[in-house]
This record gives C-alpha cells, structure tokens and sequence, in this order.
C-alpha cells in the first residue's frame, strides 16, 4: 500500500503556529530554492493529515476528522491534492 | 466543495511576514547544513519559550555566523538568489552586520559579533554556541543559543535599541541565580557596559571608553552626541580616524534603500549637503544655549 510523508527537504509554518486566526493555512517550500506554497482551508487540512504520515486512506481518514467531514465525499479530491504534492516535491510516496 | 487542489497556490504576494521569516530562517538553515556552516539563529521565532512576551514578531532574519565561515556563507545565499543590500561597514555602528534582499523569502541579516560584546568575534562565537540547542523552526531543527546567552543577546540589543519589551522576559523574569549566569557569560564576553545600559546600570560605569555611545543608545540625543560617543568607544587613533572619515561619507547602501534605486552621484551630493546643514544647524544650537 502506498504511504504518505512530506519530502525531506521540506520546511512549513501552520497558521496555527503562528498564532494567527481565520482559515487553516500552512505554508510550504523545498529548501533551499523555493518557491512558497500556501496551503489554504481543506488543502491544509490534508497537509497537517500527511504531517502525520500514513495511507491514502489514513490521511483521507484524518483530514475527514479534522474537517468534521465523510471520508467518501473527500476521497477524490484528497487523492488528486497528495499526487500534485508529489509532483510539486513536497511530498513523498512510497 | 471546490477541488482542493485549487487551494494551493504561489504564495509569494499573499505569505504573511511571519510565515515568511519563519521558513527564512529553514532556508538558512539549511545552506548552513549543506555548507557545514557554523551559525546560530537569534531573535524572532529562535527565541526559546518564555524569554519573550507572546506576539512579538520579527520582520527579518538575523543569524550569527562563525566569522570565519562568513565568506560560505556569503556565497551560499547568494547562490540561491539573496542580494547584498548593505555591508559591514554601513550596515550599523559596530560594523557587526550586513543585510541580504530576497524576493522569497525577505531580508536576513548576518551578524559577524554581536553588539555589546568586546571580545574577539571568533572567540565570542564559540562562547555563545557553547550550550546552544537545537530549537524547531518551520519544522526544521536550527541552532539557537540557550537559555543563559539568549537573555544576554536579548537584553543587549534592547539596549542597542534604546531598550523594550525584551528586557521584561529576558532580564526582569530571571530568578537571581539566571540573573548570576547572565552575568557571567557578560564578563566572559566583556559585554559588561552593554548589559548595564540593558538593565539600568549603566551609571555604574560613567568611567568606561564606551559609557557614552550606550547611553547614546538608551536616552538618545544628537547625531554630534552620537558621533562624539563613538568616536570616544573607538579603541586607538587608527579606529578613531577610520570613525571620521566614514562620518564624512553618505551611507550609500542606506540611501539606497531609503529611495528604492542606486543613488545618482547629483543624489549622494544633495544628501552630504543636508547631513551638513543638520550638523551645522546643531552647532548653531549649541552655541545659542551657552
């Protein structure tokens, strides 16, 4: 089954870290080059789920939690945003 | 639901200040790591928790740097983009910092010595990362001083700074057996007029060649009161003559800045007539006084 991490050379600040307020957002870059990434409401959900590593299913799991959501109604989209994560060298999957 | 692939997104425009200083910091970081570069990260999101009071943010990054592993360090920032904007010898008083623009991730400022510290920069390094720790930022693990030489570096650029809020957390909160290390590491460093203006005892050392330019610092005063403070904290004649003539110059890296374009040769001389008719009109005052 494939798992889910962020890549190695990867740096993020959540909102939450920040002490900010308003809609989940994280902010992401490969290191050392860049460029920013903002990973705004569900797709900072999905981001914090994958901090925690896991399964297609787990991290769709965890963020449904976090959203207070159906796992079913999110399972496409949280898919679509892992493989353009991959793409974009800010996840990993193995 | 929108798909949530459209919710991520470049972030250059719209990345507040404090995401941006944050993953800064990670990008220094990691240069330092792939370098071998020795450095420690100083104020802002490297300050350990409960040395600083709550929603105090940094708009910069500042690190200091093994001295000798600067010119790495140099060349590794500007390898992935950052550009000089001041030098050491216009970017403060003490020489002790320059400041590098990038349009990611903001400005950083390199720190050689640390203001307030006396000692041998190289050395003064070692001192100051002796305890240092590995403290999360960004999700990164970057070197940070610990605890004793944080409130030391903090309390010593409240005082350059004409004092602040940092004092409270990193001086006033201390227990007496903190306030003892803090001291220690003081005299260590030779930091010990610098700390005094920090914490209100500076009277304590009316005597010492650098008394004026921090009291300068703490109660204000003139650009004359400023250039006689450290034209008296200068140690020996050649310091003192390299002082003046730098007095004459305009700091071109800050009029730089302050415009937002090189400055024009016609722009540099308007600037050196202003800065001469300040300090002509405050002699003209002086004199008025006696």
């Amino acid at each position: 089954m494939t798992t889910y991490r962020i890549a190695d050379d990867v740096a993020w600040v959540s909102h939450e870290e920040l002490d900010a307020e308003g809609m989940p957002c994280a902010y992401v870059t490969r290191l050392p080059q860049g460029p920013p990434t903002t990973l705004n409401g569900p797709a900072c959900v999905v981001w914090l789920a994958l901090s925690e590593n896991g399964s297609h299913d787990d991290i769709v799991a965890a963020a449904a939690l976090l959203w207070g959501i159906d796992p079913d109604e999110i399972r496409g989209d949280v898919l679509a945003l892992l493989d353009e994560l991959v793409a974009l060298g800010l996840a990993t999957a193995g | 639901m929108a798909p949530m692939t459209q919710e991520a997104s470049a972030a250059t425009g719209q990345m507040p200040i404090a995401a941006r200083v944050h993953l800064a910091h990670a990008v220094v970081q990691k240069l330092a790591d792939d370098r071998g570069i020795d450095l420690l990260h100083l104020k802002g999101p490297a300050v350990l928790p409960g040395l600083r009071a709550d929603g105090r943010q940094s708009s910069d990054v500042d690190v200091l740097v093994r001295p000798s592993h600067l010119h790495v360090l140099v060349a590794s920032l500007e390898s992935v983009g950052f550009e000089q904007r001041t030098d050491f010898a216009t970017g403060s008083v003490f020489a002790h910092a320059a400041n590098w623009w990038h349009d990611h991730w903001g400005w950083v400022d390199v720190h050689v010595s640390w203001p307030g510290v006396t000692i041998d920069s190289e050395r003064a390094f070692e001192v100051l990362s002796r305890d240092s720790v590995r403290h999360p930022i960004a999700h990164r693990a970057c070197p940070v001083p610990g605890r004793t030489a944080q409130r030391l570096v903090l309390v010593l650029h409240a005082a350059r700074s004409g004092g602040g809020p940092d004092v409270e957390g990193a001086w006033d909160a201390a227990d007496p057996a903190e306030q003892a290390e803090v001291r220690a590491l003081t005299a260590e460093l030779g930091a010990e007029v610098a700390l005094a203006a920090g914490i209100g005892e500076l009277e304590l050392h009316r005597g010492a060649p650098t008394y004026a330019l921090w009291h300068q610092f703490v109660h204000g005063g003139t650009r004359l009161d400023e250039w006689r403070a450290r034209l008296a904290a200068a140690p020996g004649a050649r310091a003192k003559a390299d002082l003046l003539t730098s007095a004459l110059r305009v700091n071109r890296d800050h009029l730089r800045m302050e415009l937002g374009h090189a400055p024009t040769r016609q722009e540099v001389r308007s600037r050196q007539l202003r800065r001469l008719r300040r300090a002509a009109d405050e002699l003209a005052r002086r004199v008025t006084r006696r």
